[in-house]
């Protein structure tokens, strides 16, 4: 700082007067100032700055930063690429052949031959000879559960060979040809070759949902996608990819809603509460081990379809004299999709799981009877939603009138069909005849589901953070992701083991994987942050920043411009 | 709570029953329509319907029952109410005002719950399901608008463990009720408005009501300990203005009527012609029928409605003649109604032609208590409520209760509260026994948690007034608590009134012969609402917080560049600096430059 005693300026140039007034003229110059000044100068400018590096940014970063829990993003996205899990299907099959006399030779045979026709590695049978101790109890193994057995029993004289499929077993019963004899190498080639085919006929469907599964839902091509096209199991990728489109995503619960929509004032009642627990709670009690049901029904009288669909008369031949024309009307395809009035029927439920409804359709008087063009059972199936069946009641021999009650006999057919549409709503194959395949089939689907479903979650919430990184990521979030990471490990190691259902396995695991990675996903506080825009920031940073900032980097390169002229000129004094 | 099989209590209404000698159902419907002074017509349909608790539902509603029960709701009570009960000319409300809620919507509910907080969260549940079940913002019912009221409400269905049960309320003064609650409420009707007196409600006419209530009310009825059904009453009641149903036929649109069909009055000394029209009330009855005043005929009946079918009654003067469709029978009633069966197919209609002059017609008889409450005071910080009670009956002195919900913002001082009786009563020396009220339940409120809730027992002597104010102080609100437009202000519930142990004249049991068990709504109490307010609160310019940080950050970069500039600035005296002045050297510029100009001039 310049001080009033300091001393006055020497004159370089010899006289003000004589020149004309100019500014540039060092001689305005005022006097150099003392080097001390500068230096105190130097000083405040650099405290100034230390004062905002070293105090006020890291007080602004830690006031302003986002708490954001570490995730383990490697695995996460592992995950979701399908890099780090080879999901397996092993299925176990126990061959029992009390009559022949080397079936380890012909098991061998027909292990090779499955593993010939299988293109889809993931998903793969292996025989094995029941040892005669175990096959004497439930026949399950403590470790490995068995997915069939197949048993090898001679045929009737003069017949080749055949299989027979119980209803309620895993038993597959073979009827081997009387002819077959095991020391010929062709016969026996025959029958091993026969063995193979059954059981893959058996296993078909599940195979190709699992691996449509396993393909459509990973991103990176697995090697069994490109190989199950061309393969030689008839696989037809649209019916597949509509079969999956039909399948309820996988809850633990559902709720079912039995409702019987009637066109006019009757029938008034329904007797579905015995309806239910005769014909449809022997599978619902079968299917607890997947997933449970909870039921309610109504009735809801006066109901109309929505207004755009409109069925077609159709008359049957010539009428007779006198007689009323005789005929019906007719449901086209197109109108099966909005046959639903889901503005007026009241189908909603509060439950938190989700809901499949069945719905009998009694039509009016007027309408009856209605019939759904290329319709056996004049019923439907609304993919992800549930079936509707559509009933037309007899008119009563008595008074002329329509039923007003329906018995449980009555329902029975509709039932029947709901039982049908509530399987393949669940996903579980239509093939083969035997429940418990099927259902053991469905509980592999499932967890191969669930799997997927988590991984992918995963997948969407690994590229979220990285997308949006002004979102926080709370320890919740961190901890679930954790958690799914090892329910996933864990469902993984127990489908390779072949145990899928019960405590601890595979479906139950994944279950809690995709629940956990649901949950990480939707943490309520991660949105919050999302909404305050980018600009905002500039509006509030920016009424102090402005002014305050410009005089400091101002001052900073006034300083450092004067401190580079000043070691140059050094720089030249020296040389 | 009894869960009874359903068969099991069919079959004892059908024992109950058959001494009537009625076949009944678990459904009835029934209209009776009134005229009321001033070419008025009171409609007010009732419709009834029994279920149980179990899953399976037949004309139950299940999306009501599945709210019921997955909130562990007892007994529930809602209610949409537009428009203002004219009690001066109307008389009472029907029912005993147990059917109409106050404006916008009012809920109450009886939860089963072990203890407070499970019964709120119940109660958040509840409110939203019904949200989202009636189109209606339910669900912003939350603890700051919900009260546990002490002595304003009784159960009226029957429940055995009455400590299980929590009574909780909360009103929505400022919901605009529509069409899209209408809907709602006709789904859970079994015959949907299609067929039968319901379909009738049509929300064009509906909510061009002087006046409009509906309800939902859900109760167990138990005609023996062991026979319990789950009751629901849903009842639609409006007041309809016969002249502007008829206008609005006419002109859709509503526009001025032309000066020659205006019934002015000759004999106000204004009425001349050019000048302002004072309107004659009363001189004809004019002429309506139904399919004129709600806009389509009855169409058919329910099949579904109990026996027998008398479902349509009108209650007007019996010189009037009435005309009806042709399948219909009349059956008069003593108490003067006239009652209808509906046809079996096509379309009903009652027609009533023009009466002149007009016919005196009898309104419900006059209500227990008249009561008004307003806003005194000015400003933006303090202000004080008047309500104005006034017992009409010369003889009879009322009991009743004074109920207030306030939300939190608006904050009373109790000390304020203040009753004044006119005529005052003859004094006796001793104030506590002056004062008319007989107990007081007060429960502050909590910044941003509870609102108020003041609820007093009162009792008012025959034929006096009772004033009864308060001050209060209005808060004011954080920046994000204000709704959108809070110019407009903040809408206060209406305060309940609930008149104990009245005994009810013989027009206020209204004719409904309802299967199961009779209604007795209420145990005889007559509720009666004020109409809502409209609190104005101190509201912020909302570009404040930006305004805040640009001034803060502007006097901030001030200082800190003054400081900056003074320590780092050099300064340096005038005198130091060898040669001109720095001073005057813009002067000495333009100087210079007019000195050049001139200059240049000279030598042209």
């Amino acid at each position: 700082m310049a001080t009033p005693d300091a001393p006055p300026t020497p004159a370089t140039h010899p006289s003000a007067d004589d020149v004309p007034i100019d500014k540039s003229t060092p001689d305005a110059e005022p006097p150099p100032e003392l080097p001390e000044n500068a230096r105190a100068r130097r000083y405040v400018i650099l405290s100034f700055w230390l004062v905002v590096v070293l105090l006020g940014l890291p007080l602004w970063w830690k006031t302003t930063s986002i708490y954001r829990a570490p995730l383990p993003l490697r695995d996460m996205q592992s995950w979701a690429d399908g890099r780090a899990c080879r999901a397996e299907f092993p299925l176990l099959v126990e061959v029992e052949a009390p009559e022949l006399s080397d079936p380890e030779h012909l098991i061998k045979s027909a292990q090779h031959a499955l593993d010939d026709a299988n293109d889809f590695s993931a998903h793969h049978l292996r025989l094995r000879l029941a040892s005669p101790k175990l096959t004497d109890s439930t026949g399950n193994n403590a470790e490995e559960n068995v997915a069939a057995t197949l048993k090898l029993l001679p045929g009737p004289a003069r017949s080749s060979h055949s299989y027979q499929l119980s209803n309620v077993s895993r038993e597959i019963e073979l009827f081997y040809s009387p002819s077959y004899n095991p020391s010929s190498s062709a016969s026996s080639a025959s029958l091993s070759l026969f063995v193979a085919n059954t059981l893959q006929e058996i296993f078909a469907e599940e195979q190709q949902m699992i691996s449509h599964l396993l393909s459509t839902s990973t991103p990176a091509p697995s090697s069994a996608s490109g190989d199950s096209t061309s393969g030689s199991s008839k696989v037809n990728h649209a019916e597949i990819a509509r079969k999956m489109s039909r399948i309820l995503r996988y809850s633990p619960t559902y709720h079912l809603t039995f409702s019987l929509f009637t066109g006019s004032g009757t029938p008034t009642s329904w007797e579905i509460e015995d309806a239910i627990d005769e014909y449809l709670q022997p599978l619902l009690g079968a299917l607890s081990g997947i997933s449970n049901f909870t039921i309610d029904s109504q009735i809801q009288f006066y109901a109309s379809p929505s207004d755009n669909v409109v069925p077609e008369w159709q008359p049957d031949g010539e009428p007779a004299e006198g007689e009323p024309q005789r005929g019906k009307w007719v449901l086209k395809k197109q109108d099966l999709s909005s046959f639903i009035n889901s503005a007026e029927w009241p189908l909603a439920s509060i439950t938190s799981y989700p809901t499949i409804n069945f719905i009998i359709y009694v039509p009016a008087d007027e309408l009856t009877p209605l019939s759904i063009s290329g319709s056996a059972t004049n019923a439907f199936l609304l993919p992800q939603w549930g079936g509707v069946k559509i009933l037309n009641l007899p008119v009563e021999k008595i008074d002329g009138e329509r039923k007003t009650h329906l018995t449980r006999e009555d329902l029975k057919s509709s039932l029947d069909t709901f039982a049908g549409q509530l399987m393949s709503l669940l996903g579980a194959p239509a093939h083969p005849s035997s429940l418990p395949i099927r259902l053991d089939s469905l509980t592999r689907q499932r967890s191969a589901e669930l799997l997927t479903s988590a991984s992918s979650t995963l997948g969407s919430l690994y590229r979220l953070t990285l997308a949006l990184p002004s979102i926080s990521i709370p320890t919740s979030v961190s901890t679930a992701v954790s958690s799914t990471l090892e329910s996933l490990q864990n469902a993984c190691q127990e489908l390779k083991q072949g145990r899928v259902g019960g405590e601890g396995g595979a479906l139950a695991e994944g279950r809690n994987a995709a629940a956990q990675a649901e949950r990480a996903f939707f943490e309520k506080s991660m949105v919050g942050q999302v909404y305050f825009p980018e600009e905002h920031k500039v509006a509030v940073y920016l009424p102090l920043m402005g002014p305050v900032g410009v005089p400091l980097v101002m001052s900073a390169v006034k300083e450092l411009a004067n401190f580079i002229k000043g070691w140059k000129a050094s720089r030249v004094a020296k040389a | 709570m009894r869960l009874r099989p359903w068969l099991n209590s069919l079959l004892l209404l059908f024992l109950t029953t058959t001494v009537c000698a009625y076949v009944y159902k678990d459904y009835d419907e029934n209209l009776l329509l009134k005229t009321l002074p001033n070419n008025a017509v009171l409609a007010s349909f009732r419709f009834v319907t029994n279920g149980t608790y179990t899953n399976h539902h037949s004309l139950f509603p299940r999306s009501l029952a599945q709210i019921l029960s997955h909130s562990n709701t007892r007994e529930l009570h809602l209610k949409f109410t537009m428009g203002r009960w004219d009690a001066e000319s109307w008389g009472a409300q029907p029912f005993n005002g147990q059917t109409a809620g106050g404006t916008g919507v009012e809920l109450w509910a009886w939860v089963e719950a072990v203890d407070g907080p499970t019964a709120d969260k119940r109660w958040t549940t509840l409110t939203n399901a019904l949200s989202g079940l009636f189109c209606a913002s339910l669900n912003f019912i939350d603890g700051t608008r919900t009260i546990r009221p002490v002595m304003s409400f009784t159960p009226d269905g029957d429940h055995e463990d009455m400590d299980r049960l929590h009574l909780l309320h909360g009103s929505l003064p400022r919901e605009p009720v529509c069409t899209e609650n209408l809907t709602p409420f006709l789904k859970l009707l079994p015959c949907k408005g299609k067929v039968g007196i319901s379909s009738l409600l049509d929300g064009h006419k509906l909510f061009d009501a002087q006046w409009q209530s509906m309800s939902i009310d859900v109760r167990p009825v138990c005609t023996a300990p062991d026979s319990c059904v789950l009751q629901l009453t849903q009842t639609v009641d409006m007041v309809l203005d016969v002249e502007r149903s008829l206008q609005r036929r006419d002109y859709p649109v509503p526009r001025p009527r032309p000066r020659e069909e205006l019934n002015c009055d000759p004999n106000k000394p204004y009425g001349a012609d050019g000048s302002p029209c004072f309107p004659r009330s009363n001189i004809a009855d004019l002429p309506w029928s139904i399919s004129e005043v709600f806009g389509r005929p009855l169409h058919s009946y329910c099949p579904l409605a109990s026996e027998p079918a008398e479902h349509v009654c009108l209650d007007v003067p019996q010189e009037r003649p009435i005309y009806i469709t042709r399948d219909s029978i009349e059956v008069r009633h003593p108490d003067g109604r006239r009652c209808y069966t509906l046809p079996p197919a096509g379309d009903f209609d009652i027609i009533l032609p023009q009466q002149s002059p007009a016919l005196p017609i009898t309104p419900f008889p006059e209500p227990p208590l008249y009561a008004s409450r307003s806003f005194t005071g000015h400003g933006q910080e303090h202000g004080g409520v008047k309500a104005v009670i006034k017992n009409p009956h010369p003889t009879r002195p009322v009991e009743f209760v004074y109920l207030e919900s306030l939300p939190w913002f608006m904050k009373p001082y109790l000390h304020t509260l203040k009753t004044t009786i006119y005529p005052a009563p003859p004094a006796t020396g001793d104030a506590d026994l002056e004062s008319p009220v007989t107990a007081l339940y007060y429960r502050p409120a909590i910044d941003r948690s509870r609102g108020t809730h003041l609820e007093a027992s009162l009792l008012l002597p025959a034929n006096s007034t009772l004033i009864l104010t308060y001050d209060f102080e209005k808060a004011i609100l954080r920046y994000t608590e204000y709704p959108p437009d809070a110019n407009r202000g903040f809408d206060i519930a209406p305060a309940v009134i609930t008149v104990l142990k009245h005994s009810p004249s013989p027009q206020h049991t209204l004719p409904y012969t309802i299967s199961g068990a009779p209604i007795q709504q209420g145990h005889g109490r007559v509720a009666i609402r004020t109409t809502s307010l409209l609190l104005s609160l101190p509201t912020p310019d909302f570009s404040m917080p930006y305004n805040v940080i640009i001034l803060t950050s502007t006097v901030m970069a001030l200082a800190f560049g003054s400081v900056f500039n003074l320590l780092v600035r050099r300064f340096v005296g005038a005198d130091e600096v060898a040669g001109k002045k720095k001073f005057g050297t813009v002067v000495e510029k333009i100087r210079e430059k007019v000195r050049r100009l001139k200059g240049k001039r000279k030598t042209e």
